[in-house]
Order: C-alpha cells, then structure tokens, then sequence
C-alpha cells in the first residue's frame, strides 16, 4: 500500500451495487472511485433515490459491494465476515442517523455508554458522561428518548457516537427529522466535535448548504459519482 | 460486560413491559399445568383412595380354592398388608326361625381401605369402625334382625357355634353393588371359622385375599404372583371392577385430561404469539446494536439470557400462583368432601416447570434465530429484515412442539391425534372462512365518517393479522365451549344414571305366589318400584355341543383375553323378558321373534370370550334340566345405570319350564321401615339388599368430580381469557400507530373507541360463531370417540359462542384502546418514535 493510500481513512476503488429486483438486475451504484483523507470532512450529496444512502452503508460496512472495494483505515471490507466488520465499526466507527435510532428502553447516558459497553470497554459511564455533558444534557442522564425532544435525541446520539473516539463517523441526513433552529444546532455540535476530535467526518444529506460546510463535496447521480467539488470550509481545516 | 448489558436492557424491558406477554404466557402455561395437574393429581389421589375402600384395599386375589400359605407370606415380605376373607353360606338359628345367611369371616386386619358402618341397636344412630367383629361375636345385617326376631346382645347359632349379636351390620365397604346373591349379610371373625364346623371339605366356598401397599410394592408382588396364579384365582385393583363408579371416574378422568390438554394449547398459542411478537419488537435495537459493533455473540448471549430470565421468573410466578389456586380449589374440595385430600407429589412441579421451560424454548427458538439475522443496514433501510416475521419453520415448529406437549401430557396417542388433527382442520377452515368475510366486507358501503366504516376498513386493512386473530380467539372460544358443553353433558349424564328418585333397595327370593301380594303392598303403600323379573340360575354346558371349560380355556394364555374370562361365569343370572331392558342396545341380529325354539340374546362382551356367533346354540343346565337356546342377537349393556342387568337374556317362551324366583327394585324411605319389616315376616324367604348406602357414596362421588371438573373448566377459562387478551395486546403496538394519525388528524376520542369497539365487537362475534359451529361438529365426535355417549347437537352454544365472543373481545379491546385513549397526541407521538 502507497504513502498516499496510507493517509487516505476511506479508499473507494471500482464501487458498484446492484440488486435483483422482480423487473431484473438493478445497478444501484456503478464503478465508483474516490478517497477520504484522515480528519477530512466529506459530504455525499445527491437527489432522493441517487444511491447517496447505498455507499454510505458500503462505507460503514453495513452492506457489501456487488463489485470494487472499500478500505476503511487499511481493512479491506470485502474481505470481512460480517463479524469483522461489526469488529471494525466498534473499533473505527460512528453512526448518526436521521432517525435518531436510539435504543427505548435504556436512559441518555445508557444509549451513549452502549457501543463502548458492546465493545467490552470499562470506562463507558465516564466517557459517556463528559460527552453528554459536551453536547449540553448532562441534565438529562436518566431521561429515556421519549421523555427527550427530537434536537435532544439527536444531541444523545450524537454523544454516542462520538464515545470510543472513532477515527470516522457517518451521519446519514442528521438535521432532516428536525426544526431548522435545532437543526442548525445539531450541526454546529457535529462540526464542533469532529473537529475537537480530529475525525474524519462522511456526510450523506440533500441539503446543499450543510454539506458546503464541509471540505469536500461528493455529487452523486443516479448511482455514478458525476463530481467532487469543494466546500466553503475546505481552506478552513 | 455483556452480562450487565443484558441485566440492565432486560430490567427495563421488563418494566417496560416489553416481556409481559411473553412472561404471561409461560407462567400461564406453568400456572395451568401445575395447577391442573396437582389438583387432578390430588383428586384422583383420592379417589384412588374412595375406589380402593370399595374394595376394601388396593388388590384383591380371589379364587374357590384355598390359596396357598406361600402367597400370604411373599406378600408381608413385599412390605404389603393383608388380612384374608372367606365367604360361605350357613344356617343361622334363633326364637325357633331358620334363616340361610351369607356369612363373611374376615381377619382382624379387615378392612385394609375404608370403613365399616354399624349401629348399636337397630334404632340408633350408624357409626365408623375400621375393624370386624370380635372372636365369639357376630355383626347381623337389619334384614336378619327382623326375620330371627333377635336384637343386639341376643345370642344366635351359626352352624355348630352359637355366637352374640353384638352390632348391627349397616355397610361393609367392599359390599357388592349388584350381586343378586348377597343374601342376608353376617359378618364373623376369621378365627371362629372352625367353631361353626359349616366348612367342609367340598363346601360351597370363596376366599378372597386383601392387600395394599404403594404401587411399587403392588407391582412388584404381582410381578412374582402372576407366573403362580392359577386359572382359578383372580386378580382385581380398582379400576378393574364393573360398576357405574368406575365408568364414572373413567370419564372424569378423561375430562381432566382433556381441560389440561386444552390449557396447554391456549398457554401455546399465547407463548407462540408473544414470542414472536417480542422477537419482532427487537429487530430495531438488534440491528442499532450490530451496527454499533454488537457481535452476534455478544447478541446472542443478551437474548438466550433474557429468555432464561423471563423462563425462571415466569416459571418462580406460575408455581406461586399454580400453588395459591390448588390450594384454594383443594381447600374447597376437601370441605365438600369431609376429608383431607392428599398432598400431590413431585410430578406437578417437574412437569410443569418442564413444559415452562420447553414452551419458552420452542416457541422462541426460530423468533430468536431470526431476531439474530437481522441486518444491520436495517437502520438505513428500515423494513428489513420484516418479511422474516412470518416463518413457516416458526409456525411447524410451534405445530409440532404442542402436539409433543399434548402426547406427553396425555400419554394418550389417539385423543392427541383427535384433538390436534380437529384443531388444524379448525384452522384451516376458519382461514378460509375469515378471507371471504374479510374481503365480502369491502363491498358493504357505509358512510364515511362512521365509526362502523372505521372500524371495517380497519378489519379489511389488516385481514392476514386478523385472520390470525380471529383464529386465536376461535381457538380459545371453542376450547372453552367445548369444556362448558362437556361438562354439563357428563354431568346430566351421571345424575341421570343415579337419579334422586333411584330405587335403593333390591328385593330378590321372591316367590312366584308372592309376587302379586307384594306388589299389591307396593301400591298400599304407595312404593314406586320396578317389574317384577324372573330370576334363575342356569349352568352353561355348551356351545354348539362342544364343552364350556374346553371352548373357554381354548384361550388360555392369551394374555389380552384373561381379564375378559375373569368376568364370565359359568353359573350367570338369567331372565326371560318380553321387551328389551332400558340400557341395552341390539348391535347384532334382533329381539325375540316368537317362534317356538327359546332364544336367548348375549351380552356383546361375552361374544368374544365364548366365541359365539348368531345362530349358535347354547346349552344351559338348569337344576338337571337342559335347555338349548338358539342366539338371536347380541346387546351392548349400559353398565353404568344402577338397573338390574343381565348377560343373557331368554324368550319369554321359557315361562313355566324352570323354577324361579322373582326380583324386583323398590325405591324405600323411612316411613316404610315397619310396614317393610311386616312384609319380611309375613314373606321371611324373601331377601331385601339396601343399596341405600351405595347410591349415596355414587352420589357424593360424582358431586365431589363434578366439583372438581368445574375447577378445572374455570382454570380453563382463566387461560382462554389470557390468550384473549395477548392478542389484543399484542396487536396493540399496530393499533397505536393509527390511533396516533387519527388523532393528529383530529379524530375524536371517541370516534376512535366506538371504531375499536365496533372492530372486536364484529370480530368477537364472528370467533364465537365460527368456534360454536365447529365445536359442535367437533363435538359430536369426541363424545363418541372418548367419552361413548351419543353425540347430539347442542343449540345453546351456537348463541353463547357469539353472543360470549363478542362481548368478551370487545370489552378487553375497548378498555386496552380507551386507555390510550388518555395519553395526549405527543406522548403517543413519541412512543411511536
């Protein structure tokens, strides 16, 4: 592996995904290629349908490639069970999700202690605790997510996220399922973070102006990759 | 690090209530089989103990011969007790009156089970004694009393001994039911048998050997007998005996059964719905937890650790509440009863827990398995992973597991097989029938707005969870009318066999001249009693000229015919009768022609031990004399009925060709006792046999399993309105999903539960029918098969099953939906989240 492919977190060579559907094979995502540099944010941005949600499962190892590859910091996923990959995610990654997708029966501090506890770690209740405290709901430990508003589910899953200190974190659509004010907070607190944090930040939204907030942009277009361009903040980092 | 994990999500969704239903059904199942089997365990306990005071143990050998002192001795050192009886017949001699009296010579350890009922003096109160008399005294019955003209303390000679009256014989526990020859009852001390010099060899003798014991012990001693046993010695426990008691206990026996049977199919149904119903609920926080870097052995051991949770502590709840129920019922039986009942072994709680822990493993397994395979991309795409809720592995899993659980129950193939292959017909058809309702529902128009077209639009929006609905509650209503209707038909059958105005004393000897004077008495005294029957005793020769003893021990050895042969006498009872007898059905050939040759029509189960066909004829010696009658027809005969009974039966033709005597049935208060002592001195030959004692024992029996049975049917119940509700609550989760748009979109409160009223209304209503009409069909199948009584449709059920279905359905779904009801929008909104 080359000094450059090193630094790349996330190497994407050849990427394609198709399914079999009642009407015949359907090509989701065709021969996709790009790389993510190590605490570079990255934003995949495209129309309904385009096949953004597909790669960032193919990324996070939730899914696997009909063709191509994806090395996410040296690991080769297709070369993984889904064991490993699950392996890896506890190890190198985090998830935000629109759907906020927090467990009902546990408390705030519960939901965000949850992959470091899955992972075997006995320092969860303190990572968990400063990182709630750090998105501003230490106030909240023992509410479970129906006694919390959406902004604060999503506050709580950003916390979780974050905990382990994953190298790279997705985050699939992160303010869609809520008010523009909110919103916007939620995605200050995730810039934020990841930057405290050196992660490297993959981004799947609709919205052209949250993802010009990252370094760079990914169009995508009915499953092809049609452009990488910059975004706003890419002097910045 | 997983176990704390796995503690904690389990602690909260216990509380939760996420586990409840899941939880409810295994202590339901447990909860039923326990409290089911160690109350039947109890009662047939005791019953076995009642049965076994009938025949005054738990075995008896009985033979005409003397047994052999071996056969005594083994049995003490098998760790039984004995005591030994012999039967004989003796004049007894007093104030100048000559009487032949039946006497019984028992041993001081008489009787071995149950009780003696005697009297000081014929005009005092009866009383319990677990002993004989004493060596020098006799106890006489009533009858003797009356015919000697002696009372207690007078002296009486029996044969060569002279013996004092010291009681009066009321009830022996062992006293027959229906034999016409218990003549007039002495009761004598084994010692004094050689005193009365009436035992000689050649007499007329029988002797019967007494033993009881644990089972083991019983078993194991007859293990060594049988090789001895001769072909004239005879082998006996309770349910051996013919009598209408243990017809009884059969039934009731088969019934509890059958009430258990059901209760573990309707904690089944409940355990397989809430499995998969909790197993479904976990699909999203499985698939979060893989993609938060859970392995699926990290999954894995959370789950079979919350499975193993929710099996102890539903298994811990279902023996407290199993225990608390048995108590109560076993309380309330032994009050009724009078008698302590004994405590029930260690099987309730083996086999219960057992079943607790194999309806939680089958029922879960294939859920779980799925619950594992869940994607993790679930979280991206969110019905993944949703088509494998419905698993026809699951379902034959499931299928095959309650068959199991109903065999090991049971023990009993053929009544598994009924009631299983009955209820997947049931299924199947109520499938069917549900798709046609579902979908003939979409063409009636009502107007919008309506909460009747709310609630049929959502009948027709979920016709595949309804019509899983609607066959569980189908289910439960037809297990449970199926038990109602058993129950009250079993019932009203037993009273009719013992009916309060039963005869209770038998009047045998009579006299052909004394039959009209003492019918005429009869009608005096306004005594109802039966015809008069001619009684003889006739000696079976031969069958179609060939020896009796050469065609019966044809069979000899053949161990499935032995018992059979054990009941045939050589010397039966006959009768000429002109109309068939209440009770006796013609299976083959038919009722007398009137010819001229005597025909004789034999009791079905005689058949086949003397091999007989239609048109052989039989010899019977009666006093030197030989008749030869021809069979016509062969009769099945309700043994069951406290009506005289005979295995064969001649033409009227015989009439003044034998001698006989006449018997006859009397139903007798107390007011009757001094006209009826009159008649016995005006007729002393005459014998009168109070079966008053018996009837009541019948009657107290079948009130005791009566009580019993409607235990058993509430326990039943109690698990069929838990299956109800499950399903209500399991289809709960989808409900709120709608109540919740509906309520955003401003329906009102009550626009909602009248829809949901309305929905279980119809759906109660349609369960109830569809479960009442094939409960009868089902019915009238089991009444023949299991409990051989005649099957008959039964109209009642057909309003009750609806009427009972509706109702019930709709207030356990109306109150569960009213209660959301009482949650504002955005709660509901973010349960749903």
């Amino acid at each position: 592996m080359s000094v450059l492919s090193q630094l790349n977190v996330i190497q994407v060579s050849g990427l394609t995904k198709s399914v079999n559907t009642l009407e015949g094979n359907l090509t989701i995502l065709s021969d996709i290629n790009f790389a993510v540099k190590s605490g570079e944010s990255v934003a995949i941005v495209g129309a309904s349908g385009s096949g953004k949600s597909t790669l960032l499962s193919l990324l996070a190892g939730l899914d696997v490639a009909t063709k191509g590859e994806v090395h996410l910091d040296g690991d080769a996923l297709s070369t993984l069970d889904e064991e490993a990959r699950a392996q890896v995610r506890a190890q190198k990654i985090g998830f935000v999700f629109q759907s906020f997708m927090l467990v009902q029966s546990l408390t705030a501090l519960e939901n965000v202690m949850l992959p470091a506890e899955l992972a075997g770690d006995h320092d969860a209740k303190a990572q968990a605790l400063e990182l709630l405290d750090k998105v501003g709901l230490s106030h909240r430990l023992e509410h479970y997510p129906s006694q919390l508003s959406g902004g604060e589910q999503q506050r709580v899953a950003i916390a979780r996220a974050f905990i382990g200190s994953p190298k790279i974190l997705f985050a699939d659509e992160p303010s869609a399922n809520l008010d523009s004010k909110n919103g916007h907070l939620i995605e200050k607190l995730l810039f934020d973070l990841n930057k405290q944090n050196g992660t490297t930040l993959v981004l799947v939204t609709h919205d052209e102006l949250l993802a010009k907030q990252c370094q760079r942009i990914i169009h995508i277009e009915a499953g092809q990759l049609e452009k990488i361009s910059e975004g706003v903040s890419a002097n910045v980092g | 690090m997983w176990v704390k994990l796995a503690g904690k999500l389990f602690a909260r969704e216990f509380r939760r209530g996420e586990l409840t239903i899941i939880f409810a059904a295994i202590a339901l199942a447990v909860l039923t089989v326990f409290s089911l089997s160690s109350i039947t365990e109890r009662i047939s306990l005791n019953i076995e103990q009642k049965s076994s005071d009938f025949i005054a143990a738990d075995r008896r050998l009985s033979s005409n011969h003397a047994f052999e002192p071996l056969i005594l001795t083994k049995a003490k050192e098998f760790g039984l007790n004995t005591a030994e009886m012999l039967f004989f017949d003796s004049m007894l001699f007093a104030n100048d009156e000559l009487v032949l009296g039946s006497v019984k010579a028992v041993s001081n350890e008489y009787p071995l089970r149950g009780k003696v009922t005697i009297k000081d003096n014929i005009s005092s109160q009866p009383f319990d004694v677990e002993h004989g008399p004493q060596p020098g005294s006799v106890w006489l019955s009533e009858g003797l009393f009356y015919t000697l003209g002696v009372n207690v303390g007078d002296n009486v000679e029996l044969g060569a001994g002279i013996f004092n009256i010291a009681k009066v014989l009321v009830k022996e526990p062992d006293s027959p039911f229906f034999s016409l020859s218990g003549n007039k009852r002495v009761l004598l001390n084994y010692q004094d048998i050689p005193a009365t010099q009436a035992v000689q060899a050649g007499s007329r003798v029988f002797h019967r050997l007494l033993f009881s014991g644990d089972d083991q012990q019983l078993t194991d001693y007859y293990q060594w007998l049988k090789p001895q046993m001769k072909s004239n010695q005879n082998w006996q426990g309770i349910k051996d005996r013919q009598s209408p008691l243990g017809n009884n206990l059969d039934r009731a026996e088969r019934f509890l059964l059958l009430a258990g049977l059901f209760g573990i199919m309707l904690a089944a149904v409940a355990m397989a719905v809430s499995a998969k119903r909790y197993c479904e609920r976990q699909y999203d926080p499985v698939a979060m937890m893989k993609t938060l870097g859970g392995s699926r052995r990290v999954i894995r051991n959370i789950y079979l650790l919350h499975l193993s949770l929710v099996t102890g502590f539903s298994i811990i709840a279902g023996f407290a509440v199993g225990y608390f129920l048995q108590s109560v019922a076993g309380e309330y039986l032994a009050q009724f009863m009078g008698t302590e009942l004994p405590q029930a072994g260690i099987r309730p709680w083996v086999l219960s827990a057992a079943i607790g822990i194999v309806c939680a493993l089958m029922f879960s397994l294939k859920p779980l398995l799925d619950l594992f395979d869940i994607p993790p991309l679930r979280v991206l795409r969110r019905n993944l992973g949703d088509t494998i809720a419905i698993s026809r592995i699951h379902i034959t899993i499931s299928l095959l597991t309650i068959f199991v659980l109903m065999w090991v129950f049971s023990g009993e193939l053929v009544t598994t097989l009924i009631l299983f292959g009955s209820t997947l017909l049931v299924i199947a058809i109520l499938f069917g029938i549900s798709r046609l309702i579902f979908a003939a529902g979409r063409r009636l128009g009502l107007s919008p707005g309506s909460s009747w077209s709310l609630a049929i639009a959502t009948l027709q929006k979920r016709a595949n969870a309804n019509a899983i609905q609607l066959i569980s509650f189908a289910l439960a209503i037809k297990l449970m009318l199926f038990l109602v209707v058993l129950k009250n038909d079993i019932i009203s059958d037993w009273q009719m066999q013992v009916p309060s105005d039963a005869p209770n004393m038998f009047i045998v000897n009579i006299n052909e001249n004394e039959v009209e004077p003492i019918k005429q008495f009869f009608n005096e005294n306004d005594i109802a009693h039966e015809a008069f029957y001619p009684v003889f005793s006739g000696r079976i020769d031969a069958v179609n000229g060939e020896e009796y003893s050469r065609r019966v021990s044809k069979q000899e050895g053949e161990e499935k015919d032995e018992e059979a042969r054990d009941g045939v006498s050589r010397e039966p009872n006959l009768t000429w009768l002109d109309e068939l007898p209440e009770g006796n059905d013609i299976i083959e050939g038919q009722w007398f022609t009137g010819g001229d040759e005597i025909e004789v029509s034999v009791f079905e189960g005689w058949r086949e031990v003397l091999n007989l066909e239609l048109g052989d004829s039989i010899s019977i010696l009666v006093n030197e004399q030989e008749v030869i009658a021809k069979v016509t027809s062969f009769r099945t005969v309700d043994w069951g009925t406290l009506k005289p009974n005979f295995v064969m039966i001649l033409s009227p033709n015989m009439a003044g060709t034998v001698p006989v005597t006449y018997f006859s049935a009397a139903q007798l208060s107390d007011s009757h006792t001094k006209g009826i002592s009159q008649l016995l001195q005006r007729y002393p030959t005459i014998s009168m046999i109070d079966i008053k004692a018996q009837i009541e024992q019948a009657q107290s029996i079948i009130g005791q399993v009566s009580l019993a049975i409607g235990f058993v049917l509430s326990i039943v119940l109690v698990s069929g309105a838990l299956v109800l509700i499950s399903q209500v609550q399991a289809s709960l989760a989808e409900r709120l999903q709608e109540v919740v748009i509906l309520r955003t979109l401003g329906a009102k409160g009550r626009l909602i539960k009248l829809a949901t009223l309305y929905e279980f209304l119809l759906l109660g209503a349609i369960a109830g029918l569809v479960a009442a009409i094939v409960s009868d069909l089902v019915l009238m199948i089991i009444q023949q098969q299991l409990f051989a009584v005649d099957g008959k449709l039964h109209p009642y059920i057909w309003l009750l099953g609806p009427t009972s279905g509706a109702i019930f359905v709709a207030m356990i779904g109306y109150f569960m939906v009213a209660n959301t009801m009482k949650q504002n929008t955005q709660g509901l909104l973010r349960k749903i989240a």
